[in-house]
């Protein structure tokens, strides 16, 4: 036989189409005992129960299966106890149960040697070793077996990497703390990173890679990860390395709380007006701290009357740039903080609350020093002294209502106050700062007369000498 | 006849620089404190060392100041006690007379100003303003000092109300002594550019004459009409 060149030709387009139809998972030629299978198990309402009460749909996708990479095979090459004569009935005691022993199915021609080559194959394997063994079908489907790696059969990344990673699945670290993988994929569809590829935040794994990383501990792990998020929020990552908590991260102790801690992972929200999540945020590691706060006038409004004016931990704290609170920059810009609020009368004029605490605050004598010694800082070589500021007289996170509690417990907790400082202090000395109120002749009579005095005696002194020294010159000019 | 006369003796001299000296520390490190957010006391408050410094050198020289009040105070005591000086410095009716006499001068209404004894009633008026000015500075200062102190005696409101003296008091005093001292010491047109009395401790004739005609009339033994026509008949003479 001689060939010619359209035979030839005929030849290698046969082929090609051949492979296309095999790779592409085109329909092709059901058996007849699949067709035979299919008559009944195409149609729903075929369900199997199990020991435990459990039920599992014994329904078959027809085109679906057409379409899967097992489509030339027979039923019986995976249920090889049925067959064209054959439909024993067999009990398993749960569907897990059962899931298990089909898997075993698969492992007959996917050998252990094969699959292997895929690390998260090997993990799984570990696991079959610590008697936990894997179900193929969880990750693969059923009859539906489609290729995970370079097929076309998913549109996205996501639904590629949720085809194992929304079935329960434990990663173990070498000091046996565990970590699930599961990815709850309608928390995050609904997070803020809906749109984002897995690969976005888990680089180098991908439809193609899947690296094994080996860590010691599960915080080795949260620690690695969080340095994805800085690809995208670099700002917010400079800013961190600034605050404390990255301070005590560099100096070891692990347990710092890093982006994903107060994030969390694939659940991330905007917590935008909300600012009692925010609060609880912090509560995780700052749980005494949250649990006075909670009792405080500002933590009472917030959880209480849902009140979204007052300040939440980040409000003074900040979010990223955390600085130590007991670190003389941080007090220094305490009255800046309050007045955030204090200082605008639409904040707070709505609780009737005066704003010339921050004026009077800043007038007086420890506000003055504060105000200087600010300024003196970079300037001046001396050692920065710590001068009363909001929070030494109201507290911080136990801030209370100073309405309403009897004036003899306010004067007292404040000479308590004063007597950290002027350890001489007695019980008048508390008087020597008039509380925030402008002087009156109500409240401090004599410094509002001593004032006013002044206010009108200068004026008429200065318009006096103005007078004289006029008068005085015009008429030595007169006389000249 | 003398052409200069004696007007003060070396303690006064001496006292009046230990004045300037005190009342400049004071005031630079006084006014600092007060109008601390002006620019310029910034300035003086870094140059002095800090808020602190500044501080503690207002209260150094506080306690220059109370002793040479407290030592001018004794002196002048002593002085009109034991040595019976005159009490020239005594305000009395006839200073208020002088002062609506200068006025009416000044307008035109009387052809000579007020005839002024050894301290004239603008001396006067300074003198007891910046006194009295001085006691209430150097007390309101010395509860500001120790406010421990004195509220273990009285009322914490002595406090602030110390304060409110002290700073506005000082406004005082400074205005006392840049406005009026300031313009007669230096800018007023008959002792430009300096009247060097204070420093020298004497005063020409021709000074006397115009200031403190009666003095003048007291130490030569004449009378003020005297005096007056004699100066009327030498102007007369130098016209001619």
């Amino acid at each position: 036989m001689k060939w010619t060149r359209g035979s030839l030709w005929g030849v290698v387009l046969l082929f090609m189409l051949t492979l296309a139809g095999r790779a592409g998972g085109e329909p092709a030629q059901l058996s007849d005992e699949s067709r035979m299978c299919l008559d009944c198990h195409a149609k729903p309402g075929i369900i199997k129960f199990f020991q435990n009460n459990e039920s599992l749909i014994a329904y078959v996708d027809a085109d679906k299966f057409q379409t899967s990479v097992h489509n030339a095979l027979a039923c019986s090459s995976c249920h090889p106890d049925f067959s064209s004569g054959k439909h024993p009935t067999r009990e398993f005691k749960t569907k897990a149960h059962y899931r298990i022993r089909s898997s075993l199915v698969c492992r007959q021609c996917h050998t252990d040697e094969q699959i292997k080559k895929r690390a998260v194959h090997r993990g799984l394997l570990q696991e079959e070793k610590a008697g936990k063994p894997p179900v193929c079908t969880n990750c693969h489907g059923s009859h539906t077996v489609t290729r995970l790696s370079g097929e076309s059969s998913f549109t996205n990344e996501e639904q590629y990497c949720s085809r194992c990673h929304s079935h329960s699945m434990t990663m173990h670290f070498k000091n046996s703390d565990t970590l699930s993988l599961k990815v709850d994929s309608l928390a995050l569809k609904t997070s803020v990173h809906g749109k984002l590829s897995c690969s976005d935040c888990h680089f180098g794994f991908s439809s193609e890679e899947h690296p094994r990383r080996n860590f010691k501990t599960r915080r080795d792990f949260t620690l690695a990860s969080s340095e994805s998020c800085r690809r995208c929020h670099f700002d917010k990552y400079t800013k961190t390395l600034e605050s404390i908590h990255y301070t005590v991260l560099s100096q070891g102790k692990l347990n710092a709380p890093v982006c994903t801690d107060c994030h969390g992972s694939h659940a991330i929200y905007r917590v935008g007006k909300e600012r009692t999540a925010s609060a609880k945020r912090c509560q995780r590691c700052h749980s005494k701290e949250y649990d006075t706060y909670a009792l405080s006038v500002h933590g009472n409004a917030l959880f209480n009357e849902h009140n979204q004016d007052v300040p939440v931990c980040v409000d003074c704290h900040t979010a990223h740039t955390i600085e130590d609170p007991l670190s003389i920059n941080y007090r220094e810009r305490i009255p800046e903080m309050c007045s955030n609020c204090h200082a605008k009368k639409e904040v707070v004029g709505k609780y009737g609350l005066s704003t010339d605490v921050q004026k009077t605050y800043l007038a007086d004598f420890h506000g003055v020093s504060l105000g200087l010694y600010k300024m003196e800082k970079g300037k001046l070589d001396k050692p920065h002294k710590a001068i009363a500021v909001c929070t030494d007289c109201h507290g911080t996170h136990n801030i209370m209502n100073t309405r309403g509690t009897e004036a003899s417990v306010v004067k007292s907790n404040l000479l308590k106050r004063c007597q950290k400082c002027h350890a001489d202090a007695n019980e008048h000395f508390p008087d020597a700062w008039l509380s925030h109120y402008e002087p009156s002749l109500k409240r401090a009579p004599l410094v509002f007369l001593a004032g006013l005095a002044y206010q009108i005696f200068i004026p008429i002194m200065l318009i006096g000498f103005v007078l004289q020294v006029l008068l005085h010159i015009w008429r030595y000019a007169v006389n000249r | 006849m003398k052409s200069t006369f004696r007007r003060f003796c070396t303690a006064r001299i001496i006292e009046h620089w230990i004045q300037i000296v005190t009342f400049s520390a004071l005031v630079i490190t006084g006014l600092s404190q007060r109008f601390y957010s002006l620019e310029v006391s910034r300035w003086i408050i870094l140059h002095a060392g800090g808020i602190d410094s500044v501080r503690l050198l207002h209260r150094y020289a506080g306690v220059f100041f109370s002793c040479a009040v407290l030592a001018h105070i004794l002196t002048a005591v002593f002085g009109l006690v034991i040595k019976r000086w005159q009490p020239s410095m005594v305000i009395t009716r006839n200073d208020f007379l002088n002062a609506v006499h200068n006025i009416r001068y000044y307008l035109g209404n009387e052809r000579y100003p007020a005839p002024g004894s050894r301290y004239s009633y603008t001396q006067k008026f300074e003198y007891w303003g910046i006194l009295t000015g001085g006691i209430l500075m150097i007390i309101t200062g010395a509860v500001l000092w120790k406010p421990l102190l004195i509220t273990r005696f009285m009322t914490g409101e002595i406090i602030p109300a110390a304060k409110v003296l002290h700073s506005n008091e000082a406004l005082v005093v400074f205005l006392i002594i840049s406005v009026w001292h300031i313009y007669n010491a230096i800018f007023s047109p008959e002792v430009f550019p300096l009247n060097m009395s204070i420093f020298t401790g004497s005063l020409s004739r021709e000074r006397m004459i115009h200031e403190h005609i009666l003095e003048l009339a007291s130490i030569e033994g004449t009378t003020l009409e005297e005096i007056r026509a004699h100066e009327n008949d030498d102007d007369a003479a130098g016209e001619r």
